[in-house]
């Protein structure tokens, strides 16, 4: 009877680490493997949207065309194929960076839910003849006049006023699609409309 | 590995989640200006409130009595926060002119708390609910005010539609 140590014998139920390491890695090593792929895929989806919405949210985001109000600057939906689509940049609106003749997004006074695209006519401040007629109105502070280029079919500031800057959500500046149009947007500045105080 | 590069990466996609999160969901704004005492105070401490903007969708969830924050009709690079009073199709009474106005369909009639220093609808009329940028829900700062921000209406000033 000695009072050494006693040294036991593994038994079934005690397997040595290693062979228990691989035991459970083999098996579910597919899965294992798969489930991190997923896990890695599914982060960069996720940084991908998360990266297309700021872009969309401050800089700049795509935006298809339809109405005939700004004919024929801009084409309407057809039957086939969806209206232009053109690119609308944001930055304009923290270096308040407007100047006439600039096509801008802005959200309908009456429909806080549309986005409408016209041309920029009057800043505020400016003294501008009315169409039409010859009266002078002038745009008050924090606000401006838009227009649609086809005044026939237009519902713009000759029907709404003048509308707050804060509206404005974009200035359109490159056409995407269709492929002949595709490139920066002339700008038309139009002629006689302010009238010099 | 967690190396710089590593650190790097994490940060960006922290300020990314964190850029998101102030532009749709929930940011913080502070008070500048006495035109919504005593609810939003601005002495001897600016009260720091937090805006929620879920009300931005398509739900558009505004009710009357709400505190918003929109931007200034007169300058789109200032935010404002006052009470929304009226929804499009609402009549006001307005007292300093004695009239009632019914507010125009996408509009909304925005009033301070504090009536006598406030310049809001009474002086630039309803305001396009485009403007609106979110609704404040709470008070975060200072600690002695924290708190929910709660719904008010002024009695028998506002008709609804």
């Amino acid at each position: 009877m000695g009072l050494g140590p006693t040294k036991q014998q593994p038994s079934e139920s005690f397997p040595p680490p290693q062979s228990k390491r691989r035991r459970q890695c083999q098996s579910p090593a597919l899965d294992m493997g798969t489930r991190n792929h997923l896990w890695l895929g599914a982060k960069r989806i996720l940084t991908c949207y998360l990266v297309g919405l700021t872009i969309s949210d401050r800089y700049a985001t795509i935006v298809s065309v339809t109405g005939d109000s700004m004919h024929p600057t801009f084409t309407a939906a057809s039957s086939s194929l969806r209206g232009d689509v053109v690119l609308a940049e944001r930055s304009c609106l923290e270096k308040y960076q407007f100047s006439h003749g600039d096509i801008v997004m802005f959200k309908c006074p009456s429909d806080h839910r549309e986005l409408f695209v016209k041309r920029l006519i009057a800043l505020p401040g400016e003294w501008m003849f009315l169409p039409g007629s010859h009266d002078i109105i002038k745009i008050p502070e924090g606000h401006c006049w838009v227009e649609g280029d086809n005044a026939a079919s237009s519902w713009d500031s000759r029907s709404f006023g003048p509308i707050p800057l804060g509206l404005i959500k974009g200035r359109v500046t490159h056409f995407i699609w269709p492929p002949s149009k595709i490139g920066r947007l002339d700008t038309k500045i139009p002629e006689n409309r302010i009238s010099p105080v | 590995m967690r190396g710089p590069w590593s650190l790097l990466r994490g940060s960006l996609t922290g300020a990314l989640i964190g850029v998101t999160i102030n532009d749709r969901y929930a940011s913080f704004v502070t008070v500048h200006g006495s035109s919504m005492l005593p609810t939003l105070e601005c002495h001897p401490a600016k009260d720091r409130a937090l805006v929620s903007r879920l009300c931005l969708d398509t739900r558009f969830g505004f009710s009357r009595g709400d505190v918003v924050l929109f931007r200034s009709p007169t300058d789109h690079r200032e935010l404002m926060v006052k009470r929304l009073l009226a929804l499009p199709g609402d009549w006001i009474q307005v007292p300093s002119a004695k009239e009632i106005r019914q507010v125009p369909e996408g509009h909304c009639w925005v009033e301070g708390d504090n009536a006598d220093v406030s310049w809001d609808s009474r002086c630039y009329g309803p305001i396009p609910l485009g403007l609106m940028q979110g609704r404040v829900t709470h008070i975060v700062w200072p600690l002695n005010r924290i708190g929910r921000v709660e719904r008010k209406m002024p009695e028998g000033r506002v008709m609804q539609r």
